[in-house]
């Protein structure tokens, strides 16, 4: 009877029906099944509603005209015709683009100097003509040398014409109907290409060819192509459609840009394409590109790599290889970065190239040629004392760096701090649509300051605008102006998608005072340009992080240069009698690493003597000399177009100190314009237009424009163009608690729900299992 | 064992759920009565005041959509403002000046109102002078952000700008109801 007390038993053991090893068989299989059934059917209603609200979602922006109760008052873009981007497919309802983008690069490099030809394939897809109308990007110190359609076995060549004569041939050609194709140079990076009167299911291709200067830093070479743009905010007031004049009127009906002019970008349509996602353009198989380089700079290499890109490598000789993608074609969504390395021995220190050349002048023929020099200042490892810094860094928190570039963003910042001394100082400014400081002034980087700006640093999200002016404002009215206890540094971390770039330059260069700033370009495809003239402007220098797994590495460079003495007071002089006009015309101070680089442009025929490079670095005075030749083996192409592009730039900043519109402008502009004109540059002022004779559509078929988007980069998230966002999931929230509630209810009561049910269930049926045995006490029912 | 496990799993998410809806919620709430403290203070001249110390956004007006109670406008579009109080777009412009002004919500919060209203509503807003400003309704849209901008303009205006479809269970997706209304009059300090 003791187990009765123990047990519980209240029955007698013969009284019981004690269920079989069958029933509980059952019971658990029935039971485990059951539940999970119940799971699976629960998640899948609130997949299915979820989905269901997103198809809901999908759908209603084709009602959306039936919604708009009024005539539109507010001018949106519907209503400065913006061309069609896509056009209706087969499939009612889905959209796709009309021309199909392909591209092929190839690279040529000699010596310091990167001979590229960018073959481009716009395919017209729908059944009507078509004019392509492509923002391209390319390498922000590009000479843009050349420009040819090619359809089938016809070339077309193109020539430099005037920016508004240019524009003004191409619009005849397109109206009559011939085939024409024009270059526009928006921005030192980013130009426009338009195709006119593609045939339906016909491909143009257009070939650019381009020169650029190889960078060389810290022993290592580099090469970077972007395929790709971040999109760029546009500062300032649109202007309503009303209000603008006839020059603007006709920017923004010949491109199809997001943004409308502004009172601060003008030029606003021109710069803003239309971005579609990896994954769609993808699918359609547009927007691949190949590359591959011909690398021949007679060096010895001791590693070549490409950070964003597998490559595969074939040495072809003495100094020579060949580069090309390991799968063939890339999808356009991030730069190309081609880094080389040559062997410790043969690590140059100096190099010098140059190309021959006749000038006439009065009739007379003079030889003349172009130099480029590279000279590295002497490396100086011996210490210096080191000054207190007072450090301001600004990050970029718009919705621009929203995805893997405010991660990265935050890492280099992060990183950043944790190199500081305790005698420097140091502040934090975050900026979207406006600016805020960490602390008000710069503070000592005591532990608790560092932990504190860390805390802030971790909770900043990317969100809103790009009102970057207010923020360098801010970060350079940090510093007391008068205090030279210590070193003043701008760290600025950004991804530079901006639209207003040489007013900020213009900014930079005013307030600067005695302090120095630096950029960090952040992201797949960061505005180059920005980075280094801000940086040039600043009398800082830049890094690029494409990755985050670059952050470390980047940034131990960038902190090498911010600790270590420069080379300053640097100045050339040319042997006697030589008549040199070299760029930059100001030799910039040298951050270690980094080499001096010119070009310049020599009269003479025989060129004698020594170049001397005068400069202190940590106090020291340095001298170091290049002998002159001018031997056969170093000539190479092509340096007299990145001459005279160095000279355009050095002229655009002399400009940007006097105004555009101001005497000393227009007359620099006129400099500018018989320059690009005499050398067959694309520049701020002229443009590349080819037009073939024979015309192709006969004019009573319609021709469409079709901008073609540009691929998200990669690692970002398509832009809601400053659209806040305007929901905290709230219903979805609520839904699945209350889902997940009664599922918890269930499982807790589901055994006496079950239990009562059955046993009503019995009263009124006969149990299945007990059929044909006896009828048993139905009180035991566990 | 499982089936406990399976039991203390959907508790604890389903409370962990239920409690961050409600926190959202009550957020909102209680936020507009502290900020409504912030802005008497702010009318009665004392200059911009934080609604509670630590807070990173301040009332800048106060709003009252046709036949619903009134709501205080913070600064700024973020996250952070929004999960208060409908915000005032930076760049936008001010209540009653010479730019268009707008004000964002969320659609499960401070705007879920937003739906029901129809063309000739009318809109009052009060800026930090005490001057209330009215607009009337005269267009609702849906856009898809990912594809348009802001429409702001250099002339009064008021753009209410919240997420759609109001009911939709997630949220992030691209599409924005707008309700766009005209500047009438103002500049009274009248008494509603």
């Amino acid at each position: 009877m003791n187990r009765v007390m123990l047990f519980g038993q209240r029955f007698h053991k013969d009284d019981l029906m004690l269920p079989t090893e069958e029933y509980y068989r059952r019971r658990q299989k029935a039971g485990g099944a059951g539940r999970w059934l119940l799971f699976i059917v629960v998640v899948m209603a609130v997949v299915i509603a979820a989905i269901g609200a997103e198809v809901n979602a999908q759908e209603l922006p084709g009602v959306s005209d039936v919604v708009q109760a009024e005539p539109a008052e507010v001018v949106t873009l519907d209503e400065v015709k913006a061309g069609d981007l896509l056009f209706t497919g087969s499939k009612p309802g889905k959209y796709i683009p009309a021309v199909h983008l392909d591209s092929r690069v190839s690279i040529s490099v000699r010596g310091l100097v990167a001979e590229v030809e960018l073959q481009q394939q716009f395919k017209n897809t729908s059944g009507t003509w078509r004019e392509a109308v492509y923002v391209l990007p390319l390498p922000e110190q590009a000479a843009v040398a050349g420009l040819e359609i090619l359809v089938g076995e016809r070339r077309i060549v193109g020539k430099v014409r005037e920016r508004k004569e240019a524009a003004k041939i191409y619009k005849a050609a397109r109206a009559a109907g011939k085939r024409a194709a024009l270059l526009e140079q928006q921005r030192p990076n980013l130009f426009t290409n338009k195709v006119a009167n593609i045939a339906p299911d016909e491909t143009v291709q257009i070939n650019i060819r381009y020169l650029q200067p190889v960078n060389y830093d810290s022993g290592v070479f580099s090469l970077r192509m972007p395929t790709t743009l971040t999109p760029r905010y546009i500062p300032g007031i649109p202007a309503l459609p009303q209000a603008l004049n006839a020059d603007e009127l006709a920017l923004v009906a010949e491109n199809s840009g997001w943004a409308l002019p502004s009172d601060q970008v003008p030029d606003a349509t021109a710069i803003t394409p239309f971005m579609l996602p990896a994954k769609e353009l993808e699918a359609l198989g547009s927007h691949n590109i190949s590359i591959l380089v011909d690398l021949h700079g007679g060096l010895p290499l001791a590693k070549i790599d490409s950070p964003y890109h597998d490559i595969d490598i074939d040495k072809k000789g003495e100094g020579r290889y060949q580069i090309q993608l390991r799968d063939g074609t890339a999808a356009m969504d991030r730069d190309f970065l081609l880094n080389w390395r040559p062997r410790t021995s043969a690590m140059p220190r100096a190099a010098l190239f140059s190309e021959k050349i006749t000038v006439e002048e009065g009739g007379e023929e003079k030889a003349g040629a172009y130099l480029q020099v590279m000279l590295l200042p002497p490396s100086d490892s011996a210490s210096v004392q080191r000054l207190p810094r007072e450090v301001v860094y600004v990050i970029d928190t718009s919705g621009s760096m929203s995805g893997n570039s405010i991660r990265q963003a935050k890492e280099s910042l992060t990183l950043a701090l944790s190199r500081l001394h305790v005698n420097d100082r140091f502040n934090v400014v975050e900026f979207n649509s406006a600016p805020r400081a960490f602390f008000p002034r710069p503070v000592a980087a005591s532990e608790e300051n560092i932990r504190r700006a860390r805390e802030g640093i971790e909770s900043l999200k990317a969100d809103g605008g790009t009102e970057m002016a207010l923020a360098l404002r801010m970060a350079l009215g940090q510093q007391l102006q008068d205090d030279t206890s210590s070193v003043h540094q701008v760290v600025f971390i950004t991804d530079g998608a901006v639209g207003n770039e040489r007013a900020l330059f213009e900014l930079i260069n005013e307030s600067l005072h005695d302090a120095r700033l630096f950029t960090v370009g952040i992201g797949s495809a960061p505005n180059s340009h920005f980075m280094r003239k801000a940086a040039q402007f600043g009398r800082g220098t830049f890094v690029t992080i494409g990755d985050i797994s670059e952050v470390r590495e980047r940034m131990q460079a960038l902190f090498a240069r911010l600790e270590n003495p420069m080379a300053t007071d640097l100045q050339l002089s040319w042997p006697q009698g030589i008549v040199a006009d070299a760029y930059p015309k100001r030799i910039p101070d040298l951050y270690r690493g980094e080499p001096m680089q010119l070009v310049a442009r020599v009269d003479g025929a025989d060129l004698q003597g020594d170049i001397q490079l005068r400069g202190r670095i940590a106090g020291k005075q340095f001298v170091r000399k290049l002998a002159l030749t001018l031997d056969g083996n170093s000539d190479s192409s092509g340096i007299g177009s990145v001459w005279a592009r160095s000279k355009i730039e050095a002229l655009r900043d002399q400009q940007l100190q006097s105004g555009e519109q101001s005497d000393a402008g227009l007359a620099l502009r006129e400099k500018i314009l018989q320059l690009a004109l005499a050398h067959q540059l694309a520049s701020p002022y002229t443009s590349f237009v080819a037009v073939e004779e024979e015309i192709a559509r006969s004019l009573e078929k319609k021709l469409s424009r079709s901008p073609v988007a540009n691929m998200v980069a990669k690692g970002q998230v398509l832009q809601r163009q400053a659209y806040p966002r305007t929901a905290v999931g709230l219903y979805g929230q609520m839904l699945a608690a209350a889902i997940l509630l009664t599922m918890a209810g269930f499982l807790r009561l589901g055994r006496t729900v079950r239990s009562n049910l059955t046993r009503s269930l019995r009263r009124v049926l006969p149990d299945p299992r007990q059929s044909g045995a006896e009828a048993q006490p139905q009180r035991g029912v566990v | 064992m499982i089936r406990s496990l399976l039991f203390l799993l959907c508790l604890g998410t389903g409370v962990w759920q239920l409690g961050s809806a409600a926190w959202l919620l009550a957020k909102a709430e209680l936020a507009q009565l502290l900020i409504a403290n912030a802005w008497e203070g702010q009318l009665q001249g004392e200059g911009a005041q934080k609604p509670w110390p630590w807070a990173d956004t301040w009332p800048v007006a106060k709003l009252k959509l046709q036949g619903q109670a009134p709501q205080f406008v913070l600064a700024g579009g973020s996250g952070q403002a929004l999960a208060f109080g409908p915000g005032l777009l930076a760049g936008s412009g001010d209540p009653g000046g010479d730019r268009t002004t707008v004000i964002a919500a969320h659609r499960d919060t401070h705007f879920s109102g937003l739906q029901y209203l129809k063309y000739g509503a009318v809109i009052y807003l009060q800026d930090s002078n005490g001057h209330w400003h009215s607009y009337r309704v005269v267009e609702t849209r849906i856009v898809d952000s990912e594809r348009e901008m802001l429409p702001i303009f250099a002339e009064r205006g008021l753009l209410l700008v919240t997420c759609y479809p109001f009911a939709a269970l997630t949220a992030g997706g691209p599409l924005r109801y707008l309700v766009y209304a005209e500047y009438q009059s103002g500049g009274e300090r009248v008494q509603l």
